[in-house]
């Protein structure tokens, strides 16, 4: 109702010719609170449920008590407890999802299908009214509220003021609908996926938890506060992928992730220490303004700031040589895998980094750099997608190239290209995670049943899935034919933004090819390396792409006689965000139309460049910084080779996996031998990065751990207990003199006589 | 005068190293008799008179009475044993001692002042017992300027009291 | 204050006359007279028969404890002319007062049931702990060091008869006489150290002593104020208990009963470090190039022998006694560091440390049986966990002295380290740190033996407790300790405005300085 009466309202006001009236945001700390409350309530559920499936608490103090064997939902869960309503003995482990519930729920696990995604579907209320009256509005600048000081530090040198301030602008805004809407989605999806689960009410938490940090961190207004969302969204990344955490591996890949992200966010510190240092604030808008005045051009100082912001940026968005935890990450809940992994956190980095547009525009080398990064793990992590099975794993090297490619845009300056392709990447990538997770939970039900061991998430032992799963198959083949860049499908437009953008920067008519020239660097050539490389790994992602969906869908079904019956599509709440976020990959792109550029043109109803538009405030300021110093993009000249040749390349991956793979007889993992092939192996073996990182860093810093604790055991604490053990001696010693004899004790105080009078009478 | 002075100084500190000599309790009460006795001789020397009656009287004459009554009715100093063992602690013991009145010797050595402060000395005193005589000058102090000392003297003899009847007496 | 002006107080108090002394003395007076009460109260309910006093008379003590605290609130705002009285009338006094008054409350509460239980249920205990807080409050607040020794009799005598109180208990008896032993010989040298210091000065005013020695004229007698000095040091450093001065301490604690015990190591405490402020770090000031490096070396020791043999203690209640000795020499360098600072750290942390270490014996009473002290370590073991509320009290109390944050003690410190730097003695601030980090571990200890190892048996602490009047005093003296953290501003702005009020310099002399002396 109130988005009716808001629309009516801006409806009738721009009618009325009123726009340019100024921006009042509507209660956007609604948008952060709701989550909260959401993780408050079902919190407080899982406390309550994971108290129920508890037995009686331990005595407090019991010396027989073993901590190792801490009981929990999970524990449960394995042991198949009858008293645990949802508590049905789940044999294959960790993807515990498990239909077959027994008896009436308790509310315990009803009420959180209803808070989780009822908070945000609100909450995305809240930002779609926002969002009206912001497109009423347009305001040029951010609109910032403080609620309170967070860390006020009054200092002779410089005052730190960092608020507790919502920042809310053009990107912000977008961001929020992003996170908001396919969270919502996502959510929903998660009651169907995960309802059977025991932890159900604290995955929802969790959950909840997530959307908050991550909200927190696109709308806080100030690097600090962004800061804390960054953590906040690490942390529930690590709750969420050791979910289950009963298996070690689960738990290993949370940790795997946290640590990473402590490299990434290491940098993330470095680089606000030396902001503050360098301009006395930490807050956007403040940042920015100074930024141009107190720092050099392509100085060594904003270079430094650039590429430290880029390391933490490295690791929240899995670029190399950061991005080894996010394939790992999959042993989280699928809808994990969708929304952090793929939709929202993973896509932190490009945001940190068109936030920081100005800071970067004044950066060139930073950002080649960032270009570069991005452009290798493109290219890099699509050849290793092209010879996985694991129907997830395909899906995050997947993710690890597409983040490439965000990178490669805010890199190369096409700050609007890079969040283009995250918002659609987020449409399609979703709806694919989304379809996965329906396809894994169809065949864990099949496989179920007949109790077999078969690998529920390798593409080999699918097959044929089309008949069985419709929706999931259309929809989900829309994403792909989106991540392909197949127009008028959304990764199109988006994906040929950028390589447009390398294509342009080749001809010398990015800015950042002139900032380039200014810092003596020739940087066509690069660029045309990037196109190159990005085009490269379009084409392998259409390949990949292709030869996951007829490995799932197409062929032959390979689940078995008795499994094949038990193949059935989902309940809707798992169908419904599949469609609606397959909706959004097929007109997604639409956004953003660059009316200059052949073919594209097609597909412009008079929207043109709406995104461009919408996000010129937020990059009013990289602008102004091109302009003064002269490297203002020269007049692009469309050319219709990137577009044709992304087309194609798009067209071509397809058609080649369907050329190569529809033909032959497909195995299942049973049957199917081991990679013969040299490259084959590296590739599916990762290019062996694991094992190089445990040799090289895992088992330096283990045999420097040990180190450490040996001298730590051995000199420092036998520093300190020789330090007890003196204290105990002299203790002893001085203990000595108490005799119980009144002589020795007047005796004692006869010297203490002698030594005061002495001092005294001998100064 | 000096000689006097000289004599009884003499003889009191020696009394007073006697006295804690001793090992018969009888004999050091009898000591400690003769070194208030010396002390009195002082304090008449001084000029003080009513001090030096006062010594005999209070001291030597009541409490010191009192003290020989208790020793002999409880029949103490057949029992003796030695408290200082060993002639290392005595040498030790008395060396100490000797190093503390070396110091205070030494404290003493110096110039000493003439009148004690600014406004005392024997002429202030002479003044003074001319003025009130030799019972006024003790007596109007201490019942004006220092009134409150002596109230609380009073109150510190009541606890005492108090105390020491809890300590000896057998039923409270 | 209105209230006692109403009564006829006067705004400024003229201590030449002697019908002021009244007003100045209002609380020791109410004192006095409650104390008799209490003797004579007990006397008629009893007769001549030989039987416990009755349960009303710790009530009365308490009663007359409040009284006494109500006549020192007459006190506030008070100031005197010329300063040259037997008593101080400032803040400073104002202020102990309370101190004292507050550790012989605490005594007398947690004493409840535990004289019962030990058979010395006399209505001579409470008389005489209030004429030891008699004494403390004399001693404290004395403006003539004859009034100081006359204190400090008054306070010492009531205090050696109460150790040896448990006639039947022979380490009670040993301990009385040898605290009366030492106590006397200590007292010999002070009294020694006053007249010394009369023959050098002229007078045993404080006030006109510091004048005296502020002029610099007349110092032909140096050396004989020095041997004074030092022997008066004795004297007090004695009564605080600093090594090597301290010898008795231990002894005397552990065989004291433990209400006595907690009164000697606070309110006793406290009054000879009241004193010691009035005598070195006021009349003595301007010769504070002599004893500073001697009470420097005091405070050294002090702390760092105190809590290195505190380590070895295998009792609760010596281990207690060190402690009380280590916080000698805390306070030692709140003295030294001189300034307000300096005072105000010492009377926030004198506060503090009364309660937190009276609240501690609390919790060693409740931990005793019928003629049983359960003081040692092994005697702790489980409590935490089976009287869940008095181990959290003791633990409080044990982390407040050892200055753990969130506590009184931590603040306390806190403010005497910073005492200590500004007044240029950052040696001694180091040691003091140095020394409370050993301390930690015999405090802590408690506490891992509390809450990590096994009761002796079951049911070992199945009788642990207190009455409930005691349980209050414990709980209030908790309460304070964390209070004192969180408002810790309060009592130090209180603090500061009494250490104020004791460096305020007299009326400027335009006549004759008229010290109260003989020879006028």
């Amino acid at each position: 109702m109130l988005l009716l009466q808001e629309a009516a309202v801006h409806a009738t006001s721009a009618a009325a010719g009123q726009a340019g009236e100024s921006f009042a945001a509507f209660a956007p700390w609604l948008i952060l609170a709701l989550p909260l409350l959401g993780f408050v309530l079902n919190g407080l559920l899982s406390i309550t449920a994971a108290r129920r499936a508890l037995p009686a608490l331990p005595p407090v103090g019991d010396p027989h008590w073993d901590a190792h064997h801490e009981p929990s939902e999970q524990e449960h869960h394995a042991h198949g407890d009858d008293a645990h309503p949802a508590a049905h003995a789940d044999d294959h482990g960790a993807h515990g999802h498990d239909a077959h519930g027994h008896g009436p729920k308790p509310a315990t696990h009803t009420l959180p299908s209803f808070i989780a995604p009822g908070v945000l579907i609100a909450a995305f209320a809240v930002a779609v009214v926002n969002f009206l009256r912001m497109l009423a509005a347009h305001p040029e600048t951010a609109w910032v509220h403080e609620y309170w000081s967070w860390m006020p530090v009054n200092d002779p040198t410089g005052a730190l003021r960092v608020g507790a301030a919502i920042q809310l602008d053009q990107l912000s805004m977008l961001m929020t609908l992003v996170i908001t809407g396919v969270g919502s989605l996502i959510h929903v999806f998660s009651v169907g996926y995960m309802k059977e689960d025991p932890g159900y009410p604290r995955y929802m938490a969790y959950l909840n938890l997530f959307v908050f940090f991550m909200l927190t961190l696109v709308l806080g207004a100030s690097y600090p506060l962004m800061f804390v969302g960054w953590e906040g969204v690490g942390l529930c990344s690590y709750l969420l992928i050791g979910f289950w955490f009963k298996e070690r591996a689960n738990a290993d890949a949370g940790k795997k992730a946290f640590i990473v992200n402590r490299i990434g966010d290491f940098g993330f510190l470095i680089a606000m220490f030396l902001l503050f240092a360098n301009l006395g604030t930490l807050n956007f808008a403040e940042v920015m303004e100074r930024a141009p005045a107190q720092m050099a051009f392509g100085g060594a100082v904003v270079t430094a700031v650039c590429l430290f912001f880029f390391l933490g940026a490295a690791g929240k968005s899995a670029q190399i040589p950061l991005y080894v935890w996010l394939p790992d990450a999959m042993a989280g809940p699928t809808p994990v895998s969708a929304l952090i992994h793929a939709a929202t956190m993973v896509t932190a980095g490009v945001y940190l980094v068109a936030r920081s547009a100005t800071l970067f525009t004044m950066a060139p080398v930073a950002s080649l750099v960032v270009a570069l990064v991005g452009t290798a793990t493109a290219i890099f992590a699509a050849s290793i997608g092209l010879k996985q099975w694991d129907i997830k794993k395909i899906l995050a090297y997947s993710t690890v190239s597409q983040l490439g490619f965000m990178f490669a845009a805010v890199g190369m300056g096409a700050y609007v290209a890079g969040v283009f392709h995250l918002m659609t990447h987020a449409f399609f990538k979703a709806c694919l995670f989304l379809g996965s997770g329906a396809v894994i939970h169809a065949m864990h039900e099949a496989l179920h049943h007949t109790h077999s061991d078969m690998d529920a998430q390798d593409v080999r032992n699918m097959g044929g899935l089309r008949r069985y799963l419709p929706v999931t198959f259309w929809t989900m083949g829309i994403a792909t034919l989106a991540i392909a860049g197949v127009p008028p499908f959304a990764g199109f437009f988006s994906k040929d933004e950028i390589t447009g953008a390398a294509w342009d920067g080749a001809h010398g008519q990015l800015p950042l090819a002139a900032g380039l020239a200014k810092v003596g660097i020739d940087g066509t050539l690069w660029f045309g390396l990037i196109w190159g490389a990005l085009s490269i790994a379009a084409f392998m992602t259409a390949f990949y792409m292709g030869r996951m969906m007829i490995y799932t869908f197409f062929g032959q079904n390979r689940t078995g006689e008795e499994e094949r019956k038990h193949l059935h599509e989902g309940s809707w709440t798992l169908t419904l965000p599949l469609v609606v976020l397959a909706l959004a990959s097929t007109f997604g792109g639409f956004l953003n139309v660059e009316r200059e550029v052949p073919i594209v043109r097609w597909f412009d109803f008079g929207q043109g460049e709406a995104l461009h538009r919408w996000l010129h405030p937020v990059l009013a300021g990289a602008d102004q910084v091109a302009e003064a110093n002269g490297i203002a993009g020269a007049a692009v000249e469309p050319s219709a080779v990137p577009i044709a040749v992304a087309i194609l390349l798009g067209l071509g991956g397809l058609a080649l996996a369907w050329t190569m793979l529809s033909r032959r007889a497909l195995r299942t993992a049973a049957e199917e031998p081991a990679y013969a092939n040299g490259v084959e192996r590296v590739l599916y073996h990762k290019y062996y990065v694991d094992e190089l990182y445990d040799r090289v860093v895992v088992r330096t810093v283990g045999w420097l751990s040990r180190l450490q604790a040996g001298f730590d055991r051995y000199v420092v604490d036998g520093l300190v207990d020789f330090g007890g053990k003196m204290s105990e001696w002299l203790g002893v010693a001085l203990g000595r003199f108490q005799t119980g004899q009144v002589n020795t004790y007047a005796f004692a105080i006869l010297i203490g006589v002698t030594l005061v009078l002495y001092a005294f009478v001998h100064t | 005068m000096i000689i006097l002075f000289w004599f009884f100084a003499v003889l009191a500190v020696s009394s007073a190293l006697l006295t804690v000599t001793r090992k018969n309790p009888v004999a050091s009460a009898i000591w400690l008799i003769a070194t208030f006795f010396c002390l009195a001789a002082i304090y008449t020397l001084l000029g003080a008179f009513f001090i030096g009656i006062i010594q005999i009287l209070v001291y030597a004459g009541a409490i010191m009475i009192l003290f020989i009554f208790v020793i002999m009715l409880l029949n103490l100093g057949n029992d003796y044993e030695p408290d200082i063992r060993g002639h290392v602690w005595k040498v030790v013991a008395g060396g100490t001692s000797l190093v503390i009145a070396a110091l205070l010797a030494r404290a003493f050595s110096g110039e000493l002042p003439a009148p004690l402060g600014h406004v005392a000395g024997p002429a202030s005193l002479a003044a003074q017992t001319a003025d009130r005589g030799t019972v006024g000058v003790i007596a109007i102090p201490l019942y004006t300027d220092y009134m409150v000392p002596l109230q609380f003297t009073a109150v510190l003899l009541l606890a005492a009291v108090v105390g020491a009847v809890v300590l000896a007496k057998r039923k409270v | 204050m209105s209230f006692f002006a109403a009564l006829g107080r006067p705004e400024v108090l003229d201590l030449a006359r002697q019908t002021h002394y009244f007003w100045a003395l209002l609380p020791e007076i109410v004192l006095t007279l409650g104390a008799m009460l209490v003797l004579i109260v007990d006397v008629i309910h009893k007769g001549d028969r030989s039987e416990p006093s009755r349960g009303s008379i710790p009530v009365l003590t308490l009663a007359v404890l409040a009284a006494t605290a109500l006549a020192n609130t007459a006190l506030f705002g008070l100031r005197d002319v010329s300063a040259n009285g037997m008593v101080a009338v400032d803040g400073f006094r104002t202020f102990t007062n309370f101190v004292y008054l507050v550790a012989a409350a605490l005594c007398i509460a947690i004493s409840m049931g535990y004289l019962e239980r030990r058979g010395i249920m006399k209505g001579e205990f409470h008389a005489l702990v209030l004429f030891a807080t008699l004494g403390m409050m004399l001693m404290g607040g004395s403006r003539d060091l004859i009034m100081t020794f006359i204190g400090l009799e008054v306070m010492s005598v009531p205090i050696y008869v109460l150790v040896g109180f448990d006639r039947m208990d022979p380490r009670s008896s040993e301990a009385s006489l040898k605290y009366f032993l030492l106590g006397a010989f200590s007292s010999g040298f002070f009294l020694y150290g006053i007249a010394l210091v009369f023959g050098a000065v002229g007078s045993t005013n404080l006030t006109y002593i510091a004048e005296t020695l502020g002029t610099g004229t007349d110092h032909g007698h140096e050396r004989l104020l020095m041997a004074g000095m030092a022997l008066t040091l004795v004297g007090l450093g004695f009564k605080v208990a600093a090594i090597p001065f301290h010898m008795w301490t231990p002894d005397a604690y552990d065989g004291a009963p433990t209400p006595v015990t907690a009164l000697m190591s606070t309110g006793v405490k406290a009054a000879a470090f009241a004193a010691f402020v009035r005598i070195f770090a006021v009349a003595f000031a301007d010769a504070g190039a002599q004893w500073v490096p001697v009470v420097w070396w005091l405070a050294a020791v002090t702390m760092v022998g105190a809590n290195l043999v505190a380590l070895t203690q295998g009792s609760v209640k010596r281990m207690l006694a060190y402690s009380s000795i280590a916080h000698a020499g805390y306070l030692l360098v709140a003295l030294l560091s001189g300034g307000d600072t300096g005072k105000a750290a010492f009377l926030f942390y004198i506060l503090a440390y009364t309660v937190m270490t009276a609240g501690a014996f609390g919790i060693v009473i409740a931990n005793s049986r019928d003629g049983e002290e359960r003081v040692t370590l092994e005697d702790y073991a489980g409590l935490g966990l089976e009287k869940p509320w008095l181990g959290a009290a003791f633990s409080i109390f044990l982390l407040s002295l050892a200055g753990f944050p969130l506590t009184a003690g931590f603040l306390g410190k806190l403010y005497i380290l910073r005492a200590a730097v500004e007044g240029g003695q950052a040696q001694l601030a180091v040691i003091l740190v140095l020394a409370s980090l050993v301390s930690y571990f015999y405090y802590l200890r408690v506490i891992v033996v509390m809450y990590m190892r096994p009761a002796r048996s079951e049911g070992w602490h199945a009788g642990a407790g207190l009455p409930l009047a005691a349980r209050t005093a414990v709980l209030a003296a908790c309460v304070v300790v964390v209070a004192m953290f969180f408002a810790g501003a309060v009592p130090m702005r209180w603090a500061e405005q009494s250490a104020l009020s004791l460096w305020r310099q007299p009326a400027p002399v335009a006549a004759s300085p008229a010290p109260a002396s003989l020879f006028r």
